[in-house]
């Protein structure tokens, strides 16, 4: 899937996360790192270094990790190549961009994945990955970030 | 409180002017609005000026202290406000402020903008505390894609099609027709909106307003005042500022919490409820909303979420023309941002200055019969929100 760019060998290129701390490989599955409040229990990502609910009142932040589960709210087509800083391999393809729910209370901002555009419907079941956006050329390796893609149809409990 | 009028509106032209500066532009309409209030610079007690001149960096956007040298520096106090694509509506809360608390007697309201090339740029601030820059960064999402997002939960959940959307964007092309002050003045026709180039699905190129340059002017007073200069003033009824609510479901950066209600713009809802309150109107009251149409989907998404109409009724008041000056519900008679292309901290003005042309009658084809309770409201990023209720 992800093409090398390293000249002497046809090894996977190195994996670079797009921003440190924000996703993280589990045991069990790739996970976002964010935050929850120890008071009123409010999810946060990208960590969070205080609460911010106008009601909590007061407690301690804990790290807290979310994934893989998610329902897709809505999506976007980016068509056009974006302006800078945004950063994309040549030649340009449209890519999908979601608004992801996720059942521990959190709506977020994900690239999707793993679906024609045309497949991909509001309310549909996604989960997360960790997958290239792409590559850096200084280093011949790819940033990764977190995508969702649609879920199997069936949950198979492993 | 006492009474304010908006004695004197002025505008510059909205389009690419390589050759002026943006103080340039502001002089015109500030000449234009004093000439309309028939008053001259010196009456001119305080400014209160929209301003995109951010702290730490970004030279373009008006100043208003460079405004007030510019017509000759007399010591009055200068209030510059920043809020997004909202800082014209914050400048006119002030200026209103300002008269209404007995402050001073005539307040200058001042917008006005040159923006760099292409759809609007963030702070560009490259950190990566920055909400903007994370979606960048991370998403590779830029502006257009998140009105996309919107724009598209609409069709799934009410239906909305195609056609809807891009019959918005002919009537405010009808509009613009009729606005010598509108930068894009030709009519379109359903297929010409059809046929433009999508640039993040739904919205298409004419459904997306651009960039443009700007400038608009107002002259607020007590009622002293304006008496001893009309006898039938346009009267501010409301005015009023919001920020967005915490649990809107709309996230500023790459997340929020998942809302327990539906999904909107709060801080625009406020300030049109309490501006709508402070006036003493309910949606029934008014003639003609100006609202911020960066996209057709706000002109669908705004009036239900308002309470001008049922949640998913939109789109049959856009196709029943009811949505255009002659209608049940006139909105954006001036054309809108899809026909001016947005100068951010201009917008606010610009919209005072339309609502007020309508209420002394002078909107000519695009005039609303009868009108005498307007709405205007802008929106700006950050979670920002004003809106004022004029009336005549």
């Amino acid at each position: 899937m992800a093409e090398s760019r390293v000249a002497n060998s046809g090894a996977a290129p190195r994996r670079i996360p797009v921003m440190e701390g924000l996703f993280v490989e589990t045991g069990a599955g790739p996970r976002l790192v964010g935050s929850r409040c120890g008071g009123c229990g409010t999810p946060y990502f990208p960590r969070a270094a205080a609460c911010h609910n106008p009601d909590c009142g007061g407690g301690k932040m804990q790290e807290a990790l979310f994934g893989p589960r998610g329902t897709l709210w809505s999506f976007a087509v980016q068509h056009y190549p974006p302006p800078p800083p945004v950063k994309y391999d040549e030649p340009f393809e449209p890519y999908a961009i979601g608004l992801v729910d996720l059942p521990e209370g959190i709506r977020l901002l994900a690239r999707l994945s793993g679906a024609r555009i045309d497949e991909l419907r509001a309310g549909m079941p996604v989960e997360l990955v960790l997958e290239r956006l792409c590559s850096d050329a200084q280093s011949g390796g790819e940033f990764i970030t977190w995508k969702f893609r649609p879920a199997a149809e069936k949950e198979n409990r492993e | 409180m006492r009474k304010v009028a908006v004695l004197g509106v002025g505008m510059h032209p909205w389009g690419k002017f390589e050759e002026k500066s943006v103080t340039q532009m502001c002089r015109e309409a500030i000449a234009a609005a004093l000439a309309d209030a028939g008053l001259r610079w010196r009456d001119i007690e305080a400014v209160a000026a929209g301003s995109s001149r951010f702290s730490g960096g970004k030279g373009w956007g008006l100043n208003g202290n460079d405004v007030v040298e510019d017509l000759g520096a007399t010591g009055i106090p200068v209030y510059n406000l920043s809020a997004g694509c909202a800082a014209g509506g914050n400048a006119f809360h002030i200026g209103y402020s300002l008269v209404a608390g007995g402050h001073h007697d005539v307040v200058l309201v001042v917008g006005g903008e040159k923006m760099p090339k292409g759809f609007i740029q963030t702070s560009g601030v490259q950190e990566e505390t920055d909400p903007e820059y994370l979606r960048q960064i991370c998403v590779g999402m830029p502006g257009p894609a998140f009105w996309a997002l919107l724009c598209r939960r609409r069709m799934e959940e009410y239906g909305t099609t195609e056609e809807q959307l891009a019959q918005v964007a002919v009537k405010a092309h009808q509009n613009g027709a009729h606005n010598p002050r509108a930068r894009f003045r030709q009519e379109l026709t359903l297929a010409d909106v059809l046929q433009s180039r999508v640039v993040s699905y739904p919205p298409r190129l004419y459904e997306i307003c651009p960039v443009s340059d700007g400038a608009a002017a107002a002259v607020l007073c007590s009622a002293q005042v304006a008496c001893k200069h009309t006898n039938k003033p346009v009267w501010v009824g409301g005015s009023a500022v919001a920020t967005a609510r915490f649990d809107d479901g709309i996230p500023r950066g790459l997340a929020t919490v998942v809302p327990a209600g539906p999904t909107l713009h709060s801080e625009a809802r406020l300030a049109v409820q309490r501006a709508m309150e402070s006036a003493g109107v309910g949606p029934r009251d008014v003639d003609l909303i100006e609202l911020q149409d960066n996209t057709v989907y706000y002109e669908l998404a705004f009036p239900e979420e308002w309470g001008f109409c049922e949640a998913g009724e939109a789109e049959r008041l856009v196709e029943r023309g009811e949505t255009s000056p002659a209608g049940k519900l006139p909105i954006n008679p001036s054309g809108g941002f899809l026909c001016f292309g947005e100068a951010t901290t201009a917008m606010g003005v610009f919209q005072v200055c339309e609502l007020v042309w309508q209420l002394r009658g002078q909107a000519g084809a695009r005039q609303v019969p009868g009108a005498k309770v307007g709405l205007g409201q802008t929106l700006g990023l950050g979670g920002n929100a004003t809106a004022v209720v004029l009336r005549r």
